[in-house]
C-alpha cells in the first residue's frame, strides 16, 4: 500500500497538527491555508465525500467527524438476520481513508454549527473551522410512531435492525430461537425510508429459512403503504416458494388498505395493533419505524418538515451555500434513500466543490442508482434509474426500468449473483 | 467457471439469453423528456457520467475481480458501440440496457473517452497518489 510521506501530510495538515498527533488528534488548529472540507458522519455519503474530494484535489484538508470507530454496511444485514452472512464482513474501518487518502479521523459526535463563524462545535468540546461543511449523518428514527415503541425497546427486546449493528444480531438470535410453528410479525413504514426493498427482502430471507428449520413458522408483513417496489416480483416469489394466499401460507403481506399499518405495541403480550383494530400476536417483532432526518440535521436548522432541502445543482443547503447535504437526511425525491444514491450524491457535491475551490464553473449534476434486492441467494431483481437536473429550484426528473416476475430463471440468478458482487464492489468503492 | 459464465452473460457475450425489453417495467421522464433535459442543460462532465458508473465497475472503473467487467483502459470505439448497441437493445443483457438507455450519443462517447484514459490496473495502484496529481493537473488546464 502506497503511503502519503509526511512531507505530504505537513503540506495538507501543518505542522502543529502533525506534531501533537494528526489522526484522531484534538489539537485542530491547522496551519496551513489550503481549504478545510469537513465531514458529518463517515457512513457510505461522508466516507465516499471524502475519498473523491481527495481524488480531485491534492492539496484539501479533509476532517470526517464520526463518534463510531467502525462503519458496518446496511447492505448485506439482511443476511445476517438470516444467519448466512457475518457483520464481520460487512464492516470496514477508516484506515485506508486516513492513510491512502488522507482523511483526518476524529471519533466524535458533531453537535451545533455556528453558520457565521463557519464553526462546527463537536459533543467532546472541540471546534473545528470548515470552509466546505459536507452533511450525511443518516436518518433518525420515528420509535413513537407506534404507541408503545421506543429507542430503548429497539435497543433491547424489540430489534428494529434498520442501521447493521448491535440490533441485527439480537433480531437474528430471536428467529434462530423462534418456537416452532412461531410467528414474526415484521412492520413496514410509511415512505421514505432507506432501501424501498429491504423491508420484503428481510421478510423472504427469515422465510426461506424458516421453510428448513421451522416450517409451520409464519411471516407476517404489516404494511403501512398499499405498494412497493418489486411488488409484483415478491407477491410471484412468496406465491411460489411460500404458499402466499393459501391458509398454510409461510408468509403473508397486509397491506395498508387490509388493515396493515400498525399504531400500539404491547410488549407485555407481545401484540401488535394495526388502525383498524386488529390485534396481531408475535413470537419475534421487528418494527421498522417511519424515518427523518437525522437530529443533526433537525438541531442545527436544515431540515423543513422531516428532511433537508438542498439546491439541485450542487446540494447546497437552503440554509447556508457552504453547507452541503447528501445521503438519507436529504429531501431528495423522487430519488430513493439508497447507499448507491448517497455515493453519487458525494461525487456531485465534491466536483461542486473542486470546482468553486479552483474557479471553475461547476456543471451539471447527473445522478444514477442501479439498485438490486434480492428474495433468495438465486433470485434478484434489479433496477436502473437515472436523475437528471431540471433547474436547481426544481428535483431531479427520473425516468426508470425495474425488473418484472419473468420467467427466465437465468435472469433471476444472474441478478442474484450482480447483487451479491456489487456489494462487494460497492464496499472497495466507498472505503479503499 | 460460473463466475465466467457470469462474466460473459452479464456483458453479453452469450446470446443464450434474449434482451428482456418485453419484461420491464419502465416509468419516469420519457425519452423525449430526457432529450428535452439534455438540450437545455450543459451536458454533465465525462468525470461526473463516467464516475456514476463506479458502485457497480470499481473507481474510475478499475475493478477487476467482480463479475461486472472492468471499463478502465477499455478500448473507446468498443465502449462507444456497446452502450450503443444496449441502448437499442440490439445486443442481449439483463441490466445494461436499463442503464444505457438514457445516454445520448455525446454521453456515451465522453463516457468512453473517460475509460480509455484509465490505467487498465486494479484500483487501488501504487501510484495512485501520482496519477492523482496528475489528473488535478490536467483538471487544471481544462
Ligand atoms: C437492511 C438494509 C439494506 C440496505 N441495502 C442497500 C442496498 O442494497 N443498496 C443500497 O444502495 N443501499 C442499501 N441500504 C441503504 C443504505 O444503507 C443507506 O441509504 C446509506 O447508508 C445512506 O448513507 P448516509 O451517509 O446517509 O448514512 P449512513 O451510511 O447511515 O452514515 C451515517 C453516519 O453518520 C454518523 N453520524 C450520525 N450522526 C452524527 C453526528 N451528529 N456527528 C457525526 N457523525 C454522525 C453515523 O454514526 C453513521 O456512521 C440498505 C439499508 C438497510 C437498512
Amino acid at each position: 500500500m502506497n503511503k502519503i510521506t509526511r512531507r505530504d501530510l505537513i503540506k495538507l495538515f501543518g505542522t502543529t497538527a502533525l506534531s501533537t498527533g494528526l489522526m484522531g488528534a484534538s489539537s485542530l488548529a491547522f496551519a496551513s491555508k489550503s481549504a478545510h472540507i469537513v465531514i458529518v458522519g463517515g457512513g457510505v455519503g461522508g466516507a465516499a465525500s471524502a475519498k473523491y474530494m481527495r481524488l480531485l484535489n491534492p492539496d484539501v484538508r479533509i476532517t470526517i467527524v464520526e463518534p463510531e470507530p467502525k462503519y458496518i454496511f446496511c447492505p448485506g444485514s439482511n443476511e445476517v438476520v438470516a444467519d448466512f452472512d457475518t457483520l464481520e464482513s460487512l464492516t470496514v474501518d477508516f484506515n485506508t481513508l486516513k492513510s491512502r487518502y488522507a482523511v483526518n479521523i476524529i471519533q466524535d459526535r458533531a453537535t451545533e454549527i455556528d453558520y457565521a463563524a463557519k464553526k462546527l462545535k463537536l459533543a467532546k468540546g472541540d471546534v473545528l473551522s470548515y470552509d466546505k461543511l459536507i452533511v450525511s449523518p443518516g436518518p433518525d428514527f420515528k420509535y413513537d410512531a407506534v404507541e408503545g415503541f421506543s429507542k430503548q425497546l429497539a435497543e433491547g427486546n424489540f430489534p428494529a435492525a434498520w442501521h447493521a449493528g448491535p440490533q441485527t444480531l439480537v433480531l437474528r438470535d430471536q428467529i434462530n430461537a423462534l418456537p416452532q410453528g412461531g410467528t414474526v410479525l415484521i412492520t413496514s413504514p410509511v415512505d421514505p425510508y432507506r432501501c424501498p426493498p429491504a423491508p420484503y427482502e428481510r421478510a423472504s430471507f427469515i422465510a426461506n429459512k424458516l421453510k428448513t428449520v421451522n416450517p409451520t413458522a409464519k411471516v407476517i408483513i404489516l404494511d403501512s403503504k398499499d405498494d412497493f417496489i418489486f411488488h409484483d416480483v415478491y407477491l410471484d416469489y412468496w406465491e411460489k416458494m411460500h404458499g402466499l394466499g393459501t391458509p398454510d401460507a409461510r408468509i403473508e403481506w397486509i397491506s395498508k388498505k387490509s388493515g396493515g399499518h400498525v399504531t400500539k405495541l404491547d410488549t407485555k403480550n407481545r401484540t401488535l395493533t394495526t388502525a383498524n383494530g386488529q390485534v396481531h400476536k408475535g413470537d419475534v417483532i421487528n418494527i421498522i419505524p417511519p424515518e427523518m432526518a437525522g437530529s443533526f440535521v433537525r438541531m442545527n436548522g436544515l431540515s423543513e418538515g422531516d428532511w433537508a432541502p438542498f439546491n439541485s445543482k450542487d446540494f447546497s443547503t437552503k440554509r447556508d451555500k457552504d453547507v452541503y447535504i447528501i445521503g438519507d437526511s436529504a429531501a431528495a425525491d423522487p430519488m430513493p434513500k439508497t447507499g448507491y444514491i448517497a455515493s453519487n450524491q458525494a461525487k456531485v457535491v465534491t466536483k461542486a466543490i473542486h470546482a468553486e475551490l479552483t474557479g471553475k464553473d461547476i456543471g451539471t449534476p447527473f445522478i444514477t442508482n442501479n439498485c438490486v434486492a434480492l428474495a433468495a441467494d438465486d433470485w434478484g431483481m434489479t433496477v436502473a434509474e437515472t436523475f437528471r437536473y431540471a433547474g436547481n429550484n426544481k428535483p431531479f426528473e427520473e425516468s426508470y426500468i425495474m425488473s418484472d416476475p419473468t420467467k427466465n430463471p437465468f435472469y433471476r440468478h444472474i441478478r442474484a449473483e450482480v447483487a451479491k458482487n456489487w456489494q462487494r464492489t460497492f464496499r472497495k468503492d466507498i472505503y479503499s | 467457471m460460473k463466475k465466467l459464465l457470469l462474466l460473459s452473460a452479464v456483458t453479453g457475450l452469450t446470446c443464450m439469453l434474449q434482451a428482456p425489453a418485453s419484461f420491464a417495467l419502465t416509468g419516469g421522464i420519457s425519452a423525449e423528456e430526457n432529450a428535452k433535459l439534455r438540450a437545455e442543460y450543459p451536458m454533465p462532465s465525462a468525470e461526473m457520467l463516467g464516475d456514476n458508473c463506479s458502485a457497480c465497475h470499481g473507481t474510475n472503473g478499475a475493478e477487476f475481480n467482480e463479475a461486472m467487467p472492468p471499463l478502465a483502459g477499455m478500448d473507446k470505439n468498443n465502449f462507444i458501440k456497446l452502450m450503443k448497441e444496449y441502448r437499442e437493445n440490439k445486443f442481449p443483457s439483463i441490466v445494461m440496457h436499463d442503464v444505457a438507455h438514457v445516454f445520448s450519443d455525446e454521453e456515451i462517447e465522453a463516457m468512453g473517452d473517460f475509460f480509455a484514459k484509465q490505467k487498465p490496473e486494479q484500483w487501488t495502484r501504487p501510484d495512485w497518489n501520482k496519477s492523482i496529481k496528475q489528473h488535478a493537473e490536467e483538471h487544471s488546464h481544462e
